[in-house]
């Protein structure tokens, strides 16, 4: 599903954010990416939302190369993906409803069908009851899930999420990380930036660690160390 | 998984678990977000009802200023053609023709081109006319024999025909002057040519300026939309989707500006009426001043859209590539 083929990302002014980077994720796998902050992580997850554009190597999703999508075709790229950002990037100007619509709206849905998922979305992350209140309103959990039913609600084949517990306690991010788990057993293929390495080890999951833009580990945890 | 087609891109990502979204939906979807794009543009212009006015004000100076100015040329054109229409030349036949010969000299008057109508005036009914109307009746009763000429008066199809119809009457046997009276008309039409000369060039420069003015306005709305835009751009929005809102917030402003413009020239219309009136009144006229009319607003509306339209479009064009997700 995600492939990086030797791939290198140099920002202008000369910093290596990634260097040789090799993996591949199959479909319906999930993985946490880890690392000091400045390893790539980041880096790593814009390149896979066509934020940033690879320096050298190649990215393939499901066979087809990135670099070669043009400038037009990449809103239709991300509406393949859903991301779930660390400070959850939610509008405060409409309810969560709207919050939760807009990659619907974006694509051309139909009200009542937008309805519909959007619901779904929200029960999906237990928070049905709240799509017309303001996110301002919420618990900063609770903004998280609203921020995750927002990424899966049109129903990615591939999830991301750039440190979605980071400002979460303990509990909640168990809690959080329960909900991707449970994306994956559906068949969504999920790709998690953490540096809480407690928490993922926790988890049983391959793990990626990054070091200075090197892939330094790609292995399976075993809650051990 | 790269799209290449929106077919391919459908089935590619719900063809797995959900179902692919049929033409009508889209269509339907598509409508709807354009109905409601409309919608949250004209809300969030009364949201901030103090900027939004000031840009409805400033709009519709600059519209009004020009569609005056277009609207008294064309007043002033409408009451010179009312003269216009009754600019005649005076043909005085040479003193001492006889009947027949002045009788042929009407027939060839009639025959020559651009000639509308040819009237006969002898010379008693001339003098009875020139005895009435001067006040000099009695001093005129010591002349021994009537000094008038016997004359015709050509009426022109055409205010243009005239100089060249003196040229050639000029030339006929018994025609002793032609008179034309006309030429201050001419000038008249060249000073309104030059008058519609300068609406135009006003009306260009005001545009730019309007152009100018929305496109600000787009721009600091634009900038307050930042995380929005960023957002929208994250999940998919085409660039055509981003831009769509702020387009229609433009189109909303110049339309706005347009109505705006349209009451205040009504409001002038009204305001003239009086005077003009008054005016037309002492030269015994019948000219009343026309306004925009239905066909004028119509205009208006158009070129009020088309121009905030494209001040939307430069600050769109200028600023949404420069939000960039992070």
């Amino acid at each position: 599903m995600i492939r990086f083929d030797n791939l290198s990302k140099r920002y202008e002014g000369g910093f290596e954010a990634l260097r040789n980077v090799s993996f591949e994720m199959d479909a319906g796998e999930m993985a946490f990416l880890t690392g000091h902050s400045g390893a790539g992580k980041s880096t790593l997850l814009k390149l896979l939302m066509l934020i940033e554009r690879p320096t050298s190597g190649n990215l393939l999703i499901n066979g087809k190369n990135l670099n070669r999508l043009a400038h037009s075709k990449v809103p239709f790229y991300r509406r393949q993906v859903g991301v779930v950002f660390q400070n959850h990037q939610l509008l405060f100007d409409r309810s969560v409803f709207e919050n939760v619509a807009l990659p619907l709206q974006v694509a051309g849905y139909s009200p009542g069908d937008i309805g519909r998922r959007v619901r779904a979305a929200l029960d999906s992350v237990g928070l049905l009851e709240r799509e017309q209140q303001n996110p301002v309103a919420l618990s900063g959990g609770e903004q998280q899930r609203i921020g995750i039913a927002r990424a899966v609600v049109h129903k990615p084949k591939i999830l991301l999420a750039d440190e979605p517990t980071g400002n979460l306690d303990p509990q909640l991010s168990a809690e959080i990380m329960a909900l991707f788990k449970r994306f994956q057993d559906v068949g969504v293929t999920v790709l998690v930036a953490s540096h809480d390495i407690n928490l993922i080890n926790r988890m049983n999951m391959r793990i990626m660690r990054l070091n200075q833009g090197q892939m330094e580990e790609d292995g399976i945890s075993y809650g051990g160390y | 998984m790269a799209a290449t087609s929106s077919k391919a891109r459908d089935s590619g990502q719900r063809g797995a678990r959900g179902k692919v979204l049929s033409r009508g939906d889209k269509w339907r979807g598509y409508r709807y977000h354009h109905r409601s794009t409309l919608q949250s543009s004209a809300v969030k212009m009364l949201r901030e009802p103090l900027q939004s006015l000031l840009t409805v004000v400033v709009i519709a100076i600059a519209l009004t200023l020009p569609a005056a100015l277009y609207l008294s040329v064309e007043n002033i054109r409408q009451l010179s053609g009312g003269v216009e229409s009754s600019a005649q030349l005076s043909v005085f036949v040479t003193k001492g023709a006889r009947g027949p010969a002045v009788e042929g000299l009407g027939r060839q008057l009639e025959g020559l081109s651009g000639v509308a109508s040819v009237t006969y005036i002898s010379a008693d009914s001339a003098l009875e006319e020139f005895k009435a109307m001067s006040g000099f009746g009695a001093a005129l009763q010591y002349l021994d024999e009537n000094p008038l000429p016997e004359a015709f008066l050509v009426q022109p199809l055409l205010l243009n025909d005239a100089t060249r119809l003196v040229t050639e009457i000029r030339q006929l046997k018994l025609v002793d002057d032609v008179q034309l009276d006309m030429q201050w008309l001419q000038r008249l039409d060249a000073l309104l040519d030059m008058g519609r000369k300068l609406v135009l060039a006003l009306a260009a420069a005001l545009g730019v300026g309007v152009i100018l003015v929305v496109g600000n306005t787009i721009r600091l709305a634009i900038q307050s939309r930042r995380d929005e835009i960023t957002v929208v751009k994250l999940v998919g929005g085409t660039d055509a989707y981003v831009r769509r809102p702020f387009l229609y917030t433009g189109l909303l402003f110049g339309i706005f500006g347009a109505v705006v413009a349209a009451i205040m020239l009504t409001v002038l219309g009204f305001w003239l009426a009086g005077p003009v009136d008054k005016l037309a009144g002492l030269y015994q006229s019948q000219f009343r001043v026309t306004g925009l009319g239905f066909g004028g607003f119509i205009s208006l509306l158009l070129i009020g859209g088309a121009v905030g339209l494209a001040g939307a479009w430069l600050a769109v064009g200028q600023h949404l590539r420069n939000i960039k997700p992070s």
